[in-house]
């Protein structure tokens, strides 16, 4: 009698049932850019997950070592494409901290401000990433518009949308032009309109609000330890911010608030990000005032030399994603001898397996297009 | 000529015809009649004129013999029409999806509907690829037998009650079970494509079925009880005489609206072919023109759920006050589209759920509320106010 | 400033098992694009409006240039190279020639050209059928309808006039960076006045050396130098170098 009953769980080891390991990428509609997350299937939910990056690698860091200093602006953009202009900034603030030099007033309210319109770029096309992976093409299309009013703004300024090459060794390339206060006054007002219909696609829809709350915790400590940096450390209810907590340029002169969560879920470092969009438009109108009360003869570039002086200088700032840091050994001669980036991707996305062990595979794009990754930046 | 006239008894009438093949009168039989009394007619003349008083003239002219062939017309004519009206469907979403994104859909001639004819041309010309590794036979079967239940069902969708292919008493409950069939096929396919992503967009497609299949029949033998009749035409016909079932039955038509949804898996229920997450689903690996008529077979299942709303909820081809009009086919299939309307709104203000939200969606909620409208419609009919 | 999004959300769940807000909002853009078009510009019919310093491919005006190298030195991608051409008198001179589809479009070329003859145009429809079609010769890079704003001017302030109480004083980078001579080096082998493409260099005698031959030391011309460094650069012994201005 009794051996005619077969436990449940014997049958289970009887039948064999293998976990299933799924590759997803390097070309797959969820990984943005080449990159590659092998993730464990047990049914549909996720137990191990692995990513893999390093399709991208260019040997960026290696190249600068052959190149002049201002030659390796236009580089510098090409790490980014989301936001190419908070690179070549930082790169620019490197080497002006290896130099020894400060830069005019208004050069720096300049390149505060392109940073925001940069991190709005940016934070939209991770908005679109969003809109996609969840099955919303209309998010995606409604952000890729809007975004196209920033790119607009980025013509305007230095005459290219995406590899700007506009901020200098020493300032800017050229002054704001004409109407440029009123275009981007515009475009901010036009653009915060757009933004509440897209929270309102987003925020006000059981679908997506269900799909990315309470699911991949993150908590305080976990966050600091692994060393996740920017609003997917802030969702996770650390207070951190280096615009704020370690200004460079001007942003100690502007006012804006730095938002945090505590939950450390996926719907709170979306909604982070949607925040730091509100605080950047405010940044904007106050940078704008400024630049104007500045003046138009106010110089915007100064003369630098071309040979930087033997010793190492750092400068860090505040990407969309993240920190991240240059650090640049120079030896007197007019090229770099060592350019380390630290890019916030490499660190963040890390922090994949973590996130997406225990979803749904349904929620592995939801939740990793949280992380907004870049490749450009993360293999350099 | 006038030994060809004598030939073509052209506007004969067809229900004069011993073996007449339906009930009532069909209009597409009749003009399928009538072309075949055209084209037989011309060919028997030809035949005899070469061969005089042979007997395969008369042969082809004979009401048993002219009937098969004139149904065979009917069947490309049903076809057809249904064809254009899926394109027509196909179009008008992408129009309207292009309008909700704030874009611009397609342009290619006639306002963007030659396109829907442009991407056929361009799948057909593509290779047929068959991965080396998959279940051959079960591969090119599941597909095809997917296509076809589609087509099929959305033959057998009557666009009046004088265009219908089958008039069955049980008529609704046959193309609720042809339509029900498709999943079972997907994930046999999904298994026979020996690829990860397909298989799980197999399950899924599985997973979905047993979630919106059971609401849905509870909510078509809810208005078949309303109606006493499993009977398309009765159903419509019902409806015409007292209001619409969408006023007494509000909560079973957005329950339905929802179910069809899914049935058609569309988005927000496109689990299935999730391309985010399992790249095309249970469809990755089929490509070229397997893959076109996939997704043509999609909008047909999307046309047919609408078709399905507007017989159950909106009346089918008649009016209110109106009844029948003179042209109802045109009345149905232009109520399919506003209801399509609405799903392509559907699809841009939402995303895609997870696979338990589903299951959680059709067992609490859908559930409860079909059977919350089943018993409102008992109270209605004992209460004897319908 | 305040905090304006997370105020109002997260809104409370149970409210939102509606998708009726997106509904809405979805139905009013398509009922607003019913009546005015969509953002989409129907690319290769309409075209953006592009403003004047536009980034597109590199434009040459062949009159101005004087065929320095500067561009040649400062093009990040090395796309561009010195070829000999024939000018208008049939005389040969050097001109730069750019291999578009090398170039990243970053208008170093127009930025670091001391003569503004190197311009960038709006002109970005670059698309040919072979690599050579690519290839854009002095007289093929001219752009007609060259504008000013074209010109990128290489404007900047000196840190020693911001720190004199002079701040709004702008100057081109090239009008400040001279060569100077270190004369112990210089052997007096004219190189430098040979690759001078302004002629701002010429060569004057300074007395008898101890064989008796003249010895002949550079002397440069302050106002028609351009600050290109090719002296600089070609200089064998290494005799000259730049005087930064600060």
């Amino acid at each position: 009698m009794s051996d005619s009953i077969v436990p449940v769980k014997e049958i289970e080891e009887k039948m064999d049932t293998d976990k299933m390991w799924v590759i997803m990428g390097p070309q797959h509609p969820f990984s943005h850019g080449l990159w590659t997350l092998k993730v464990q299937l047990d049914g549909e939910i996720v137990t191990d997950a692995e990513p893999i990056v390093g399709y991208l690698h260019r040997g960026w860091e290696k190249e600068t070592e052959s190149r002049e200093y201002p030659k390796i602006i236009p580089m510098a953009d090409r790490l980014c494409y989301c936001a190419s202009m908070t690179y070549t900034h930082l790169y620019c603030m490197t080497v002006e901290k290896a130099l020894g030099i400060d830069i005019p007033e208004k050069a720096k309210y300049i390149r505060m401000v392109a940073d925001e319109v940069c991190r709005i770029q940016s934070h939209l096309m991770w908005l679109a990433a969003v809109g996609t992976d969840l099955g919303s093409y209309t998010v995606f299309l409604w952000s890729m518009r809007e975004r196209e009013f920033f790119l607009d703004l980025n013509v305007k300024l230095c005459g290219a949308r995406m590899t700007t090459n506009y901020p200098r060794i020493g300032g800017v390339r050229n002054d704001t032009t004409e109407l440029f206060d009123r275009d981007i006054l515009r475009a901010v007002d036009r653009f915060e309109k757009a933004l509440w219909d897209i929270i309102a696609l987003i925020d006000d829809s059981s679908i997506f609000v269900s799909r990315m709350k309470g699911i991949s915790f993150i908590n305080r400590e976990t966050a600091a330890n692994i060393g996740l940096t920017g609003p997917a450390m802030r969702g996770c209810g650390v207070d951190f911010d280096i615009r704020r907590d370690d200004p460079y340029d001007n942003y100690d002169k502007v006012d804006f608030e730095v938002p945090v969560l505590k939950a450390g879920d996926s719907y709170s470092r979306y909604m982070i990000r949607i925040e730091e969009m509100f605080q950047s438009c405010e940044i904007i109108r106050q940078g704008v005032a400024k630049i104007k009360a500045l003046g138009k003869n106010a110089p915007y570039r100064v003369k630098t030399p071309s040979k930087v002086p033997a010793g190492t200088a750092f400068a860090r700032l505040e990407d969309p994603r993240g920190e991240s840091l240059m650090y640049l050994v120079a030896d007197g001669t007019d090229r770099p001898y060592r350019l380390k980036v630290r890019s916030p991707i490499f660190t963040n996305v890390s922090s994949a397996r973590l996130q997406s062990v225990g979803v749904r595979i349904a929620d592995v794009p939801a939740v990793l297009a949280q992380i907004d990754m870049c490749l450009g930046e993360t293999d350099r | 000529m006038g030994e060809l006239l004598d030939w073509i008894n052209f506007g004969s009438d067809p229900m004069a015809n011993a073996y007449y093949p339906f009930d009532s009168y069909n209009l597409p039989f009749d003009i399928g009649y009538q072309l075949w009394e055209i084209l037989g007619g011309t060919i028997a003349w030809l035949i005899d004129l070469i061969f005089p008083g042979n007997s395969v003239s008369t042969w082809l002219m004979c009401d048993a013999v002219s009937t098969l062939l004139a149904l065979v017309v009917f069947m490309l004519l049903i076809f057809l029409v249904a064809f254009v009206s899926t394109l027509i469907v196909l179009w008008e979403e992408r129009k309207c999806l292009g309008r909700m994104m704030d874009r611009r859909g397609t342009m290619v001639g006639m306002k963007g509907f030659l396109q829907c004819v442009a991407d056929g041309l361009k799948t057909f010309q593509k290779e047929n690829v068959v991965p080396a590794k998959v279940d051959k036979m079960t591969y090119m079967w599941t597909v095809s037998l997917v296509i076809g239940v589609s087509v099929l069902v959305l033959c057998m969708v009557p666009l009046s009650s004088r265009w219908f292919v089958v008039d069955y008493d049980t008529g609704l409950l046959i193309i609720m079970a042809f339509f029900a069939l498709a999943p079972f096929f997907i994930l046999v396919s999904g298994w026979a494509q020996n690829n990860k992503y397909s298989l799980i967009g197999g399950m899924r497609a599985a997973e979905l079925m047993i979630s919106y299949e059971v609401p849905m029949l509870i909510l078509i033998c809810t208005t078949a009880l309303m109606a006493g009749s499993f009977n398309i035409n009765d159903i419509v016909y019902a409806q015409a005489d007292s209001v619409w079932y969408i006023v007494p039955q509000i909560l079973g038509a957005i329950t339905f609206f929802t179910c069809a949804v899914a049935e058609a898996e569309r988005v927000p229920f496109d689990i299935a072919e999730a391309e985010a997450e399992l790249v095309e689903g249970w469809q990755t690996e089929y490509a070229g023109m397997k893959w076109g008529l996939v997704m043509l077979a999609d909008y047909m299942r999307g046309s047919v759920s609408c078709s399905m709303f507007v017989i159950l909820y909106l009346g089918g081809w008649t009016l209110p006050f109106i009844g029948d009009g003179p042209i109802p086919e045109i009345v149905f299939l232009l109520k399919a589209y506003v209801v399509f309307f609405f799903m392509s709104l559907i699809r841009a203000a939402t995303g895609r759920v997870r696979t338990d939200q589903i299951l959680n969606l059709g067992w609490k909620v859908f559930m409860p509320l079909s059977v919350f409208n089943l018993v409102i419609v008992l109270l209605l009919m004992t209460g004897g106010v319908i | 400033m305040a905090i304006r999004y997370l105020d109002k959300y997260p809104k409370n769940l149970a409210k939102s098992l509606w998708v009726m807000k997106p509904t809405i909002v979805v139905l009013k853009l398509f009922i607003k694009n019913i009546f005015h078009r969509p953002v989409t510009v129907l690319y290769p019919y309409e075209k953006e409006w592009i403003p004047d310093n536009y980034r597109g491919r590199p434009g040459l005006r062949f009159d101005k240039c004087v065929g320095c190298g500067m561009c040649v030195r400062a093009c990040p991608t090395a796309c561009i190279k010195l070829i000999e051409v024939e000018d208008d008198n049939g005389k040969a001179v050097m001109r730069p020639q750019v291999n578009v589809g090398r170039c990243a479009m970053c208008g170093y070329c127009a930025e670091y050209c001391p003569v503004d003859a190197m311009t960038v145009t709006p002109e970005y429809e670059l698309a040919e059928y072979s690599r050579y079609d690519l290839l854009y010769g002095p007289r093929r890079l001219h752009y007609e309808g060259t504008t000013e704003g074209m010109e990128v001017k290489c404007e900047v302030t000196l840190p020693s006039d911001i720190a004199n109480g002079n701040p709004e004083r702008r100057v081109s980078l090239f009008d400040l960076d001279r060569p100077e001579l270190i004369d112990k080096k210089c052997i007096g082998c004219k190189k430098c006045a040979k690759v001078c493409p302004v002629n701002a260099i010429e060569m004057v005698e300074k007395g008898v050396n101890d064989k008796g031959r003249p010895i002949l030391r550079p002397v440069i011309d302050n106002v028609k130098c351009i600050s290109c460094r090719n002296c600089v650069i070609d200089c064998p012994k290494d005799a000259l170098e730049i005087k930064e201005v600060l």
